[in-house]
């Protein structure tokens, strides 16, 4: 009866009709802020906005480039060959913030003064050839890996790291963790666990993030600037991708973003939010 | 004669009440042909091994549905098994032992536990109970609190209501008049919840039980939260007691996870799982069927 009532006063709402509908699609990752971004401009400006996510970021550039969409959006830069399959399309890509994904521990890990991993060390754990951190430096204890669930944004991050690409990435049977919240609870209250999780969510007092070490010995944390510089390997861009300049409904979207509360947002979704990049 | 008969039967109560059968019985007939329908790639791929195989492998097309199978089995007997003497004693109790007023009391605050929604239950299993089992264990070394042993612990806590509400009905259901009879016949209290009221109640308490079972098979945002959800988890030995304490998957903590998403546009990816609902659906009706049949002897006896 309620939602009649609704439907009723909706119909009979005379603003309906005078905005055109925005529609925009693309990457999961990108699509959590922009998705509530759009609920709180169609609440209080009234305007009408439709959110898809078919076929992820590369869903989002072929959309855009076919002109079904007025905004994508990307979690990875626009390539050569996109810009060589949609010659007439003059692609711009609005960065709104960044994600990065760090290897975290549990306490009693981080504590033996284990803080950084090499690749090498990360596939075997992946793997399944590493299975205690003694191995790794680490304490004597069963490594407790929780993987985040295949299609998160998380861990196609973390394999195109590994293996370049989620298709080829080995087959494995770990305990498996979706969320954000959920993935911290549970390394944080798990002796020897690991996870992959957003930097933006190690915290450093409940679960902690490992640097990265490379071929010449550097080690690299995820830090602000490493992420913002691209120094640190599993970061990447979040983008909104317009058709040239960005006009009316998608100007305004695009305005919101970039603003204080539309910032928010992307820093609520685990991200990186532009100033932070600055700092 | 016959034809009176018939006309009688006709009333608009009776016409109702066919044409709403045939609607319930026209919804899951057509239910379980689309279940049918969309897994049928899976067993064309897969045969037998679909039920049978023990790896489960999407991005290889390796479907094996065993390890949830055994998840789902394991945890809801364990949680079955910790439940059922707890809401039978607390029926007993409440039936035979304490008086009116009380009884109401207790049986409000046990059907309270129904109205949770198990989301919350979910909660605060990954609040207080992971991390009870892996403190309380901890000499047998968990590797995490996710395990088979804290999703049953949490469904058994859920099903507590089913099963002691269904055995208190049962219990009701024997008349009084024996109860008396056999006090005075000089039995005490004790000999006659044992020999007279349990004994007849049984086969509805077998039914409760059983009941209690197809809602903790079908349970799934609480156990998704706390099972662990670890593929291919398959013990060396079926009788072993440790995978309790490992971390594994149900038929519904894998239709509640990332993989439905996934799968969706790939025809055998999304019949495998479709063909999970399906294999859910025949475990939780068997369990169904089993209560009806249990519940119709009791009226037989009675």
């Amino acid at each position: 009866m309620v939602g009649i009532g609704v439907l009723a006063v909706w119909l009979a709402s005379p603003s309906r009709s005078l905005a055109a509908t925005l529609k925009i699609n693309g990457s999961t990752t990108v699509n959590l802020p922009v998705a509530e971004a759009a609920e709180v401009l169609r609440a209080e400006r009234k305007m009408d906005i439709q959110v898809d996510t078919q076929g992820g970021s590369s869903g989002g550039i072929s959309a855009l480039g076919d002109g079904l969409v007025q905004m994508g959006m990307s979690s990875k830069h626009l390539t050569a060959t996109d810009r060589t399959k949609y010659p007439k399309v003059r692609f711009k890509e609005i960065h709104v913030g960044e994600d990065a994904v760090a290897l975290v521990v549990s306490r009693d890990v981080w504590e033996s003064g284990l803080r950084a991993l090499t690749k090498t060390q990360v596939r075997d754990i992946y793997e399944g050839r590493t299975d205690n951190w003694k191995q790794v430096g680490g304490p004597d204890r069963r490594i407790a890996f929780f993987n985040k669930e295949p299609g998160r944004g998380t861990w196609e991050v973390f394999v195109i790291w590994l293996y370049g690409n989620p298709k080829t990435a080995p087959a494995v049977n770990f305990l498996e963790v979706g969320g954000n919240e959920e993935t911290r609870s549970k390394v944080a209250s798990t002796r020897g666990a690991m996870s992959q999780l957003s930097s933006s969510w190690a915290d450093g007092k409940t679960v902690f993030a490992l640097g990265l070490t490379d071929e010449s010995g550097q080690t690299i944390e995820p830090t602000a600037a490493t992420i913002a510089t691209h120094k640190y390997p599993m970061s990447r861009p979040l983008f909104l991708l317009t058709n040239g300049e960005p006009k009316d409904e998608a100007k305004q979207f695009v305005d919101f973003m970039l603003s204080a509360p539309g910032q928010a947002l992307v820093r609520k979704h685990g991200y990186l939010s532009l100033d932070e990049l600055k700092q | 004669m016959k034809a009176a008969g018939w006309k009688r039967r006709l009333t608009p109560t009776r016409l109702l009440a066919y044409g709403f059968s045939a609607l319930t019985l026209a919804i899951v007939g057509s239910a379980l042909a689309m279940f049918l329908w969309q897994s049928f790639p899976v067993w064309r791929h897969e045969g037998l091994g679909y039920l049978t195989g023990k790896q489960w492998h999407y991005r290889g097309q390796q479907f094996g549905a065993l390890p949830m199978i055994y998840g789902s089995v394991v945890v809801s007997v364990l949680a079955l098994l910790l439940a059922a003497p707890i809401g039978i004693g607390t029926a007993v109790f409440a039936v035979e032992v304490v008086p009116g007023r009380l009884r109401i009391a207790l049986k409000i605050l046990v059907e309270l536990l129904s109205g949770i929604p198990s989301v919350v239950y979910g909660l605060l299993g990954i609040l207080f109970l992971r991390n009870w089992v892996y403190t309380a264990f901890e000499r047998f070394d968990p590797l995490s609190g996710d395990t088979l042993l804290t999703a049953s612990l949490l469904l058994a806590v859920m099903i507590l209501p089913t099963t002691m509400t269904l055995s208190e009905d049962a219990l009701r259901g024997v008349p009084n008049a024996q109860r008396i009879a056999a006090r005075g016949l000089g039995l005490t209290r004790a000999e006659t919840v044992f020999s007279v009221t349990l004994p007849q109640a049984a086969p509805g308490i077998v039914s409760a039980v059983l009941l209690g079972l197809g809602r903790a098979l079908g349970e799934t945002i609480a156990v998704f939260l706390v099972v662990g959800r670890q593929d291919n988890q398959w013990p060396s030995n079926l009788f072993s007691l440790r995978p309790l304490i490992e971390g594994g998957q149900t038929l519904t903590s894998k239709l509640g996870g990332s993989e439905t998403n996934i799968a969706f546009g790939d025809p055998l990816h999304w019949a495998a799982i479709v063909g999970l609902g399906l294999i859910l659906f025949a475990l939780t009706a068997a369990a169904t069927l089993a209560s009806l049949w249990f519940g119709a002897r009791r009226r037989d006896d009675a």
